[in-house]
């Protein structure tokens, strides 16, 4: 896809990890934007935009996200997606 | 699709723990000595049996596979003097060698066993024959150091056709392969399909252990096609005949109308047919990608239908212009 590539490693830092209610919530805010989402954990990467894809990688709380966006807005969509990952998903954090 | 840039998963090696671990139940495998060196590493997916090297000649020796140790190999070693063995395999134990896997539960000689278990090289015995431990060894590690990789996409078995579906977020693959599991076709994998090359021109589909036969549908959330349709409309593997790419209807582009070129897509370095098929409202892909399924089906069988309607039409002006 044409544009530019914004990429960030970011930490799960809510107490439950990654599981079915914050995956939702992560494609919500990933669908909007133009630009190709892939998140990496380890060597498993899948599509921001797909809830079972992010299921997969079952992503407990500390592990470590590699987040690509490649297309016009993604920058905006890496902050977006950085914003609700370090927010916790609105979920209880562990101190 | 973008098939060049996935990230491609291959193991460079496993340790022998997870080949007995894995093969265990198969082959019935018992450790007999060196379990300190449980964790040596295999390379290389194939085995050799070592008769060459226990009789001295080492030039070429495949010292870095599994070495399986059959009736010639342990019956050679039993007739030679104790300062020979002993020579010989210090020879051969001076290579890097990950394990040995005796078949028929044999017994090996004690000086054996005891170099196994001073150098750490672990000795797994099986009381099946030699062939079988060859050939399951073989097709076990075949299998686990087959390249893998994970695509968003959907996967069915379709009239027999493994189908794999990929198109952006939104474009309605999830809800084609509902309606195809609706029509009594077969889930494999939705939103995260596993590819795997197997015996290098083969690549299969598999389901994800974590989410199986789940799917998410827009408006419904999570259903598991297994509990809802039965375990006749899912299977957790299915090797690729074609891939179809949904994409939204764009007036300007140029759809294959004919069928005359058949256009190909390389996925882990295998040709794999690819079909370009336009969505729109009121389009029923469903239906579309089963008559694509059959079409495939004939081909297969020889029978090119708009090869063989161009023909019969060539034919006719040939007739004409005599």
């Amino acid at each position: 896809m044409e544009g530019t590539t914004a990429e960030s490693e970011l930490i799960i830092v809510n107490t439950l990890g990654l599981h079915a209610r914050p995956a939702a919530k992560l494609v919500q805010t990933a669908l909007p934007f133009k630009s190709d989402i892939y998140i990496r954990l380890n060597s498993h990467r899948v599509n921001a935009k797909s809830i079972m894809g992010l299921l997969t990688l079952a992503a407990a709380q500390g592990s470590r996200l590699q987040v690509t966006c490649t297309g016009p807005d993604a920058e905006q969509a890496l902050e977006a997606i950085r914003a609700l990952v370090d927010s916790g998903f609105g979920e209880e954090t562990w101190k | 699709m973008d098939t060049q840039n996935l990230p491609v998963n291959r193991k460079q090696s496993i340790p022998v723990a997870r080949l007995l671990d894995r093969m265990s139940e198969e082959l019935e495998f018992e450790v007999i000595g060196g379990y300190q060196g449980i964790g040596r590493p295999v390379l290389i997916s194939d085995v050799n049996r070592p008769g060459l090297a226990l009789s001295g000649y080492l030039d070429y020796f495949a010292n870095d596979r599994v070495q399986i140790l059959g009736n010639t190999e342990i019956h050679y070693m039993e007739q030679l003097s104790s300062a020979l063995i002993q020579r010989r395999l210090e020879n051969m134990f001076s290579f890097e060698i990950p394990a040995f896997v005796l078949s028929r539960d044999l017994r090996p000689r004690a000086i054996f066993l005891d170099m196994c278990n001073r150098m750490g090289i672990p000795v797994l015995r099986s009381r099946r024959s030699t062939d079988e431990v060859i050939s399951r060894i073989i097709v076990f590690l075949a299998e686990e150091f087959s390249p893998e990789t994970i695509v968003h996409g959907t996967a069915l078995d379709c009239y027999g056709v493994g189908c794999l579906i990929v198109g952006a977020p939104g474009v309605g693959k999830s809800e084609t392969a509902l309606e195809l599991v609706e029509r009594g076709h077969r889930l494999v994998a939705d939103d995260v399909v596993t590819l795997r090359r197997r015996r290098e021109d083969n690549i299969y589909a598999e389901t994800s252990p974590v989410i199986e036969h789940h799917m998410e549908i827009r408006g419904i959330g999570i259903i598991d096609v297994k509990s809802v349709y039965g375990v006749g409309r899912v299977r957790n593997s299915k090797r690729i005949g074609m891939v179809i790419e949904l994409e939204e209807w764009n007036a300007t582009a140029a759809y294959d109308r004919t069928g005359l070129i058949d256009e190909y897509v390389t996925v882990l370095g295998v040709k794999i047919p690819i079909l370009l098929i336009p969505v729109r409202p009121g389009r029923n892909i469903a239906i579309i990608v089963e008559v694509a399924a059959l079409n495939y089906r004939l081909k297969e069988l020889g029978v090119h239908p708009a090869q063989q309607l161009n023909q019969r039409l060539m034919n006719l002006m040939s007739d004409e212009d005599a």
